[in-house]
């Protein structure tokens, strides 16, 4: 059975003053999949989001959300929404545990009784009666995601979500998605300009620049599409090394990296015999890695070389 | 959804902050300041005494009322001063003297200028911009609630918190004011409703009220011009969405009502200004008006119509503009 559709994005179009900084977006993220948003800061991350939330009006396009329009029937749409829009901003001078309640009461009635299972879920129950402002960044975030949960959304919108975490909170954070994701068939739309972060957690991912898609995919499906992975040779005399593996690779003849690294496109079933053939001919090897093409290459290549 | 828990909701984040402590400690350290000035300043006349000076005044008019020579309105002021009188002898109590219930009384007509409006803008031009100060505007217009809603429930709280203000401006100007000069004598007459017609006084509307209901009409229109000024910051505080400018704005404007009509009191406009028409408790208690012509119902429309339109603009913008901070 193909997964439901919870949000649809169709053709998202926003315009400040003369300039088009959104330009024709579209998505559907469907239930139990995380859906990656990557695009360098300024490209229309942040912009897209408000409109998926109601906080912005897109000039042209629609967001429907478990199948309500989110213009027409604004409560009923985000009643299936949980979301952090940019930094996790809740009341300082509330405790954690006000803070939720003052989001429960925003609720159809249950949220309050969420509570004490969403702060064991992100483990704030021994802070949950301090106040905000002596939490520490990582754990306001965590705080706010206990928010975003409150409603028992089918939907998360999640905007940089490792913004300001350490790499042990990121790794939380990411695993924590990944369990919504899974076991509660959440579906849960993250931007980042991370790519390593959406690499390692999304399902499927679109790439924007300048306001405009410009790939979108399964991130296996876009990282197979760029041809077969590379094998990494350290080998002396590297010139040596470049010339006979070029007769092994597939497409793109070996290169030299620097005086002993050596890049090749050699196919997975031909690497013993170019190891043989390295060895016969006096080509000293110190050691071979394989490097899958990553998300940034592929993001370097449909941005014309912009760095994130 | 019910809307009782989104007012809770603001109602609790107005509280929970330090601004309303400090208006309440605002309210607390002026009144005492006052209480403490006035009794340096009491019993300027000593060796008086007061008994012996009442009692001749109502010997004095008990004979004009009985000359019969008096015209109608003037008997009408005669025996009312001769019940005043009675009343203060029969219970002790000098009629000169300020007591608490009188102090309160003088705290609303001194207080609707300046303080309660400034005390009102205080918490109304922060109710929406510390949202957007915070960023927690982005998490408060993504729940299931309509945006109309949202800013209906922190009028609500508004609302609130300025009848409250008032309310404990007048609680505790009496606890200080009775603590000083005796909390007894809310039943004492009162003279109401003076009023100047050209330059010659107008005794036909005066009538004679216990103090308590007195000062009761008091607060109540020192409230209604809190509020409207209330109603105005909270319009500010939705367009500018920044609390420093929000409240820089309604203090300049209440500055410019207290200086304009002394400095230009022939600028005749200014009457349809708000900030001209704040002292609504100084009409009743017989004060002239700030401009020639101004009534009591005259300012009462004008504020009503000045908030009204404030809010109907707050609506307007806070459910079109786009959240972009």
């Amino acid at each position: 059975m193909e997964p439901a559709i919870v949000l649809a994005a169709e053709g998202l179009t926003k315009r400040f003053l003369k300039r088009e900084v959104v330009s024709d977006v579209s998505f559907e993220p469907a239930a139990g999949e995380i859906f990656g948003f990557l695009g360098p800061n300024g490209a229309g991350k942040t912009t897209t989001i408000r409109m998926l939330v109601g906080l912005a009006r897109p000039d042209r396009g629609r967001v429907r959300i478990a199948g309500f329009d989110l213009a027409r029937d604004f409560a009923k749409a985000m009643s299936r929404v949980g979301c952090i829009v940019e930094s996790t901003d809740l009341y300082p001078y509330l405790t954690g545990r006000e803070n939720l309640l003052h989001f429960a009461r925003m609720l159809p009635d249950g949220a309050e009784s969420r509570i004490a299972e969403l702060a064991r879920l992100v483990s704030l129950e021994s802070r949950l009666d301090d106040r905000v402002a002596t939490y520490s960044l990582g754990m306001r975030q965590r705080l706010g995601l206990a928010q975003a949960l409150l409603g028992a959304p089918d939907l998360l919108i999640l905007d940089e979500p490792a913004n300001g975490l350490d790499p042990a909170g990121i790794r939380e954070v990411r695993q924590l998605i990944r369990h919504l994701a899974d076991e509660r068939g959440i579906a849960v739309f993250v931007s980042s300009h991370l790519l390593a972060e959406v690499e390692h957690m999304c399902d499927r991912v679109a790439i924007i620049h300048r306001g405009r898609t410009l790939a979108m995919g399964p991130v296996r499906e876009l990282l197979a599409n760029r041809g077969a992975e590379r094998l990494v040779f350290r080998a002396q005399p590297a010139d040596r090394a470049v010339e006979i593996l070029s007769a092994f690779s597939r497409d793109a003849a070996a290169r030299a990296e620097d005086g002993e690294t050596v890049s090749s496109e050699v196919p997975h079933e031909r690497v013993p015999e170019a190891l043989a053939a390295l060895a016969a001919a006096g080509v000293r090897v110190f050691g071979v890695e394989r490097q899958s093409s990553t998300l940034e290459e592929l993001f370097f290549e449909v941005t014309g070389g912009e760095t994130v | 959804m019910r809307f009782a828990p989104l007012v809770e909701n603001e109602i609790l984040k107005l509280l929970k902050r330090r601004r309303f402590r400090v208006a309440l400690l605002i309210l607390v350290a002026l009144n005492g300041l006052i209480v403490f000035a006035q009794t340096q300043a009491k019993d300027r006349r000593p060796g008086r005494d007061w008994r012996v000076e009442a009692q001749e005044r109502v010997a004095r008019m008990q004979n004009w009322e009985r000359s019969g020579r008096l015209p109608q309105t003037q008997l009408r002021w005669v025996r009312f001063e001769i019940a005043r009188m009675q009343y203060h002898l029969d219970r002790n109590v000098d009629p000169e003297a300020i007591s608490g219930p009188l102090f309160t009384r003088a705290f609303a007509n001194a207080s609707s200028y300046l303080l309660l409006p400034l005390l009102a803008i205080l918490f109304a031009a922060d109710i929406v911009s510390s949202e957007f100060a915070q960023g927690t505007v982005k998490l408060l217009l993504t729940r299931p609630v309509g945006r109309a809603r949202v800013l209906s429930s922190k009028f609500a709280a508004l609302v609130v918190a300025i009848t409250l203000t008032v309310t404990l401006g007048g609680v505790v100007a009496y606890l200080f004011g009775g603590l000083a000069f005796g909390y007894r004598g809310w039943g004492a007459p009162v003279l109401t409703g003076f009023r100047l017609t050209g330059e010659t006084f107008d005794p036909a509307a005066v009538r004679s009220l216990p103090l308590w209901e007195d000062a009761l009409l008091a607060f109540g229109l020192a409230w209604f011009a809190a509020l409207a000024v209330g109603v105005i910051a909270f319009l500010t505080s939705v367009v500018l969405r920044s609390t420093a400018a929000a409240m820089g704005t309604m203090l300049a404007a209440l500055i410019a009502g207290t200086i304009l009509p002394r400095v230009a009191p022939s600028w005749e406009a200014q009457r349809y200004l708000f900030v001209t028409n704040l002292p609504l408790p100084d009409y009743y208690s017989g004060s002239p008006a700030p401009i020639t012509g101004m009534t009591l119902p005259f300012s009462v429309v004008v504020l009503t119509v000045w908030a009204l339109a404030a809010t109907g603009v707050a609506y307007a913008v806070f459910l079109r503009r786009d959240v972009l901070a």
